[in-house]
């Protein structure tokens, strides 16, 4: 533990480096369980051989000592602002291929950007002193940062020399930027015809709603995707739960949401395109995502529904339309997440809340409507389900609540804010949030989802770099030119 | 090259070899595009995972999504149901109104909801009781011909049925096996998980709606997002398996578990909370990063006449994204509020909280008495990005999606004409698109083809476990 000490805040700037890991608030506040503990939760379903097999082959801590999937694949990744391009890259860095990011010598401005533009939050480099926005290094994992002016003729040059090798491209830039300059796909396949490449972007290179800049070359950024494709529209409060313009409007989410996912299927589209080239048809292609397309893929049944009888989907807040019960709602100190749509489970949740509130019991488990598990779905039953269900949590804090509705099996679970999010003992065990040593001193960071694998987990090994860090190895290995050309290149402002 | 160093052919020299090739260099980049990617006759392209074969014992969306992806990029898959009753998605459908009957079928015909589309495209549905002992053969010799499989029962159940990655690598040890589910390995093993268990749990929603000052509450992604997600991540991981097997000949086993996807997507929040002992909030329609970019309310709604109250009172809004120091002084210009961009002239200071509550109020006042088209229409025309927030029905007539295909009704072979804006939206491949061969079939409606076609059992046993409920 850090030793006791006073401090005197006068502003939010003297709280800088307080908080950090180590000092006044060591992470975590309280250990994670350890393997003694758990082993009671294994034993008791009866499941210890196959828990304790899954911990000795999946477990996190083992990771690298096991292989990489795609080592051997080279990506290479051009784009600024966004993360679909970047997100797709740390995929790839994170499997184990070699991934090279190429920034303006200026930097990508996603550098810059700190939460409600407070400096004092950027990262800092502990050995050189260079900050770094704490978005983009959580986004750029495993990239080797290259600086490269592909608006001048020399870089071109070097750009086409470099594409000429790689197996995928990632193209984050504005629609036919690439091809304007001469380096997009038309041109690059001829020297490189095994190259798959792949376009990420918000609404399309092509189409009459195609991604737009301003004027002054502004780019347009999420949640421009989630906007045009009835996302937006469709999350929040309704306006008879909430007043509009007080919380009763369409919402986007708190994260660029549709670049995720339009990464996440840049990446399974490019594998799928190597695996194609490699097994069956010998050449490259172009692969084309856009984060409202690839959030409009899993838009749950949306527009469908229109087609079946011209239903536009309105706003349920944190209820779901579909299943009873499935929704958080308010309690008395947050919000409670209750779900159980099975009969059994649907009984479940009623034979806890009868205990404290006799009402649920007589209104739900007389009503024949409610009896018969699609029935229960429709508008007026869900609304009768949740006014009492948030008449029996108003009454109950989140503890409470998730104790006596775990008693009866149910999946409950209380909204959770990022400090208790890394508290979580599970969370801890695994562990899904961990201090990784990078170069900007110790950071708290989220595990990749696909790390607790037999054969080929993912992993993360550095996270951000200073701009140009891998300049020489990386012009080096790739062209072969040496650091005095690459210094050259530099005072031209082209590297 | 031509064989004789001296010869010069047309072919070995650098740039366009035929005429089409130089029209195609010369064509704009747009055409191009639309040219190669060729909307409309995907189906006459190869598939990408020809040859691929992929088991699949889910259910729900988050593990159907992660074989759908396999079996609209060209993989064969078969999807083994419970007999009978089948997937429970089978019977969710919103508000319970929408249910979807074969148009002709001699199969046993019962409803599906709408809450099963897009997850089980292209997929085979066969059923089996693969819990009992009885079928327990025939389920091995599917894995002795398949890839992988995805499962998602509680952990260990598959192994207590002794259908488990441990017996199913030694029957077949090229096997790719996934776990898909809540937490994985831990004190929570066994906790049950749902979509929105994840957007919970793991501090999604925690950052997503209007901060309490401004009278919002926390607010569920409107789709299934986490169960979604997490199945493209598991995705991921079969495609990057693949990849590794073709070197090795080795499966693996993946243990994905939901839960934890939004906290992975969460880009600072969790290094801020670590590094500055911050925790996030929500910040409602507007950026913490970026300002101005964020959603603002017009005074009037576009569709003041329409009949559907989403186009009645809900076309009012509109994205406004001038966050570069030249645009948000023509935006200040344009909307009268030059004051502001004196005051906040960096893109620092007008980041700042009390900034964005000032600057968002100002516009909002000038919007008040516009519609929302004419807010778009006015910031388009000064140079200015802004998109109004569109509806269903407006994605449904968009000209844009309908051009590049993403949005199209297909003529389902059981089901007849359905609206689609999955599978081809996932992504534009050039030589090898995904496709949309069906939406979904009956439950069980390939049993005869895998059981008799693919295994060769006869029709009468095939009745015989039928009636027993065996399948």
């Amino acid at each position: 533990m850090a030793e006791k000490r006073d401090i005197e805040i006068k502003s939010r700037a003297d709280t800088i480096g307080l908080m950090d890991l180590k000092d006044v608030r060591p992470y975590p506040v309280t250990p994670p369980p350890t393997y003694e503990q758990v082993k009671p939760v294994y034993e008791k379903r009866k499941a210890l051989d196959f828990c304790n097999w899954s911990e000795e082959n999946l477990k996190f801590e083992k990771r690298y000592g096991k292989d990489e999937a795609l080592t051997g694949v080279r990506v290479m990744d051009i784009g600024l602002w966004r993360l679909g391009h970047k997100f797709c890259s740390s995929l790839f860095g994170e499997s184990g291929a070699e991934v090279v990011s190429i920034e303006p010598p200026s930097g990508d401005p996603l550098r810059k950007l700190t939460p409600f533009g407070r400096e004092e939050y950027l990262l800092q480099n502990t050995e050189t002193g260079e900050k770094c926005g704490m978005e983009f290094v959580n986004e750029t994992v495993n990239t080797h940062c290259v600086t490269l002016d592909v608006e001048t003729e020399d870089g071109q040059e070097i750009f086409k020399k470099m594409a000429s090798n790689v197996d995928v491209l990632i193209d984050g830039m504005p629609p036919g930027y690439m091809d304007n300059l001469g380096i997009g796909y038309r041109q690059l396949k001829e020297a490189n015809p095994g190259m798959v490449y792949v376009w990420i972007g918000m609404l399309g290179q092509w189409g009459p709603w195609k991604d737009k800049q301003s004027k002054f070359g502004q780019w347009m950024l999420e949640p421009f995707s989630s906007c045009a494709c009835s996302w937006v529209h469709n999350t929040g409060l309704a306006q008879d739960l909430l007043p509009r313009g007080r919380g009763g409007d369409p919402t986007r989410s708190g994260i660029w949401v549709a670049d995720y996912v339009a990464a996440t299927q840049g990446y399974i589209s490019a594998l799928a395109a190597l695996y194609w080239r490699d097994e069956l048809g010998g050449t490259g292609q172009m692969v084309e995502v856009t984060g409202a397309e690839a959030l409009m893929d899993i838009l749950d049944f949306d527009i469908t529904w229109y087609g079946f009888n011209a239903s536009i989907k309105g706003r349920s807040g944190g209820w779901d339309p579909n299943l009873n019960q499935y929704a958080w709602n308010p309690c008395k100190d947050g919000y409670m997440m209750i779900g159980g749509q099975t009969d059994k489970l649907w009984y479940n949740i009623g034979f806890c809340f009868e205990r404290d509130d006799i009402q649920f019991g007589r209104l739900i488990h007389e009503d024949p409507f409610l009896k018969e598990v699609g029935a229960r779905n429709a508008l007026h039953a869900l609304i009768k389900t949740y006014s009492l269900t948030t008449r029996w949590l108003r009454d109950q804090n989140r503890v409470e609540a998730e104790t006596k509705l775990l008693q009866y099996q149910l999946a409950a679970g209380p909204v959770l804010y990022i400090d208790e999010v890394c508290e979580f003992p599970h969370f801890k065990y695994r562990p899904w949030v961990y201090v990784h040593e990078t170069d900007y001193g110790p950071l708290l960071i989220a595990s990749a989802g696909l790390s607790y694998q037999v054969r080929t987990p993912f992993r993360c090994k550095w996270m951000g770099r200073d701009l140009g860090y891998d300049n020489y190895e990386i012009y080096m290995k790739w062209l072969g030119m040496g650091q005095n050309k690459v210094n050259e290149f530099k005072q031209k402002g082209v590297i | 090259m031509a064989k004789d160093p001296r010869v010069t052919r047309i072919e070995d020299l650098p740039g366009p070899k035929s005429k089409g090739e130089l029209e195609e260099m010369k064509m704009p980049y747009e055409e191009y595009c639309k040219k190669i990617f060729d909307v409309g006759n995907e189906h006459i392209k190869p598939n990408a995972l020809k040859g691929i074969k992929w088991l699949s014992c889910t259910m729900y969306i988050f593990t159907p999504n992660s074989v759908v992806n396999l079996a609209e990029l060209g993989a064969e898959v078969i999807k083994i149901e419970m007999p009978r009753m089948g997937d429970a998605m089978r019977h969710t459908s919103p508000f319970n109104e929408c249910y979807l009957y074969p148009l002709h079928d001699t199969r046993p015909m019962t409803g599906t909801g709408l809450g099963f589309t897009n997850a089980n495209n292209n997929k085979y549905f066969l059923t089996m009781d693969y819990h009992i002992p009885e079928m327990r053969e025939h389920f091995y010799a599917l894995v002795k011909k398949f890839d992988g499989l995805t499962e998602l029962y509680r952990p260990g159940t598959m192994d207590k049925w002794k259908i488990g990655y441990r017996q199913l690598s030694e029957i077949n040890p090229r096997f790719i096996y996934v776990w898909g589910g809540g937490f994985g390995y831990g004190p929570k093993m066994f906790g049950g998980s749902y979509d929105i268990l994840g957007q919970a749990h793991a501090g999604l929603a925690s950052v997503t709606g209007m901060h309490e000052y401004m009278g919002g509450h926390a607010t569920k992604h409107t789709n299934w997002i986490i169960d979604w997600e997490s199945g493209n991540i598991i995705t991921s991981g079969i495609m990057a398996a693949i990849h590794w097997r073709r070197k090795t000949g080795l499966g693996t086993m993946l243990e994905m578990s939901q839960v934890q996807t939004p906290t992975r997507l969460l880009g600072y929040t969790t290094t801020m909370y670590g590094k500055f002992g911050i925790v996030r909030q929500r910040w409602g329609n507007w950026d913490t990063q970026l300002a101005v970019h964020g959603i603002i309310l017009c005074g009037k709604s576009d569709f003041p006449d329409a009949d559907n109250p989403q186009d009645k009172f809900d076309a009012r809004y509109v994205m406004v994204s001038a966050f570069q120091d030249a645009d948000f002084k023509e935006l200040c210009a344009i909307t009268g509020l030059k004051n502001l961009y004196e005051k906040y002239k960096s893109r620092n200071q007008r980041c700042e909280g009390e900034a964005q509550v000032e600057i968002y109020a100002a516009l909002e006042k000038w919007a008040a008495d516009k519609s929302r088209s004419q807010v778009a229409k006015i910031l388009q025309d000064a140079g200015i990005l802004a998109e109004p927030v569109r509806n269903d029905r407006e994605v449904y007539e968009s000209p844009h999606y309908r051009e590049r295909g993403t949005v199209r009704w297909l003529d389902d072979p059981l089901f007849g004409d359905m609206l689609l804006h999955s599978g081809y939206s996932a992504g534009l491949m050039e030589k090898t698109p995904r496709r949309v061969n069906w939406h979904w079939r009956p439950v069980g409606a390939d049993n005869k083809r895998i059981y008799r076609d693919k295994l060769g059992i006869p029709l009468s046993k095939i009745q015989e476990w039928y009636d027993k409920a065996w399948i």
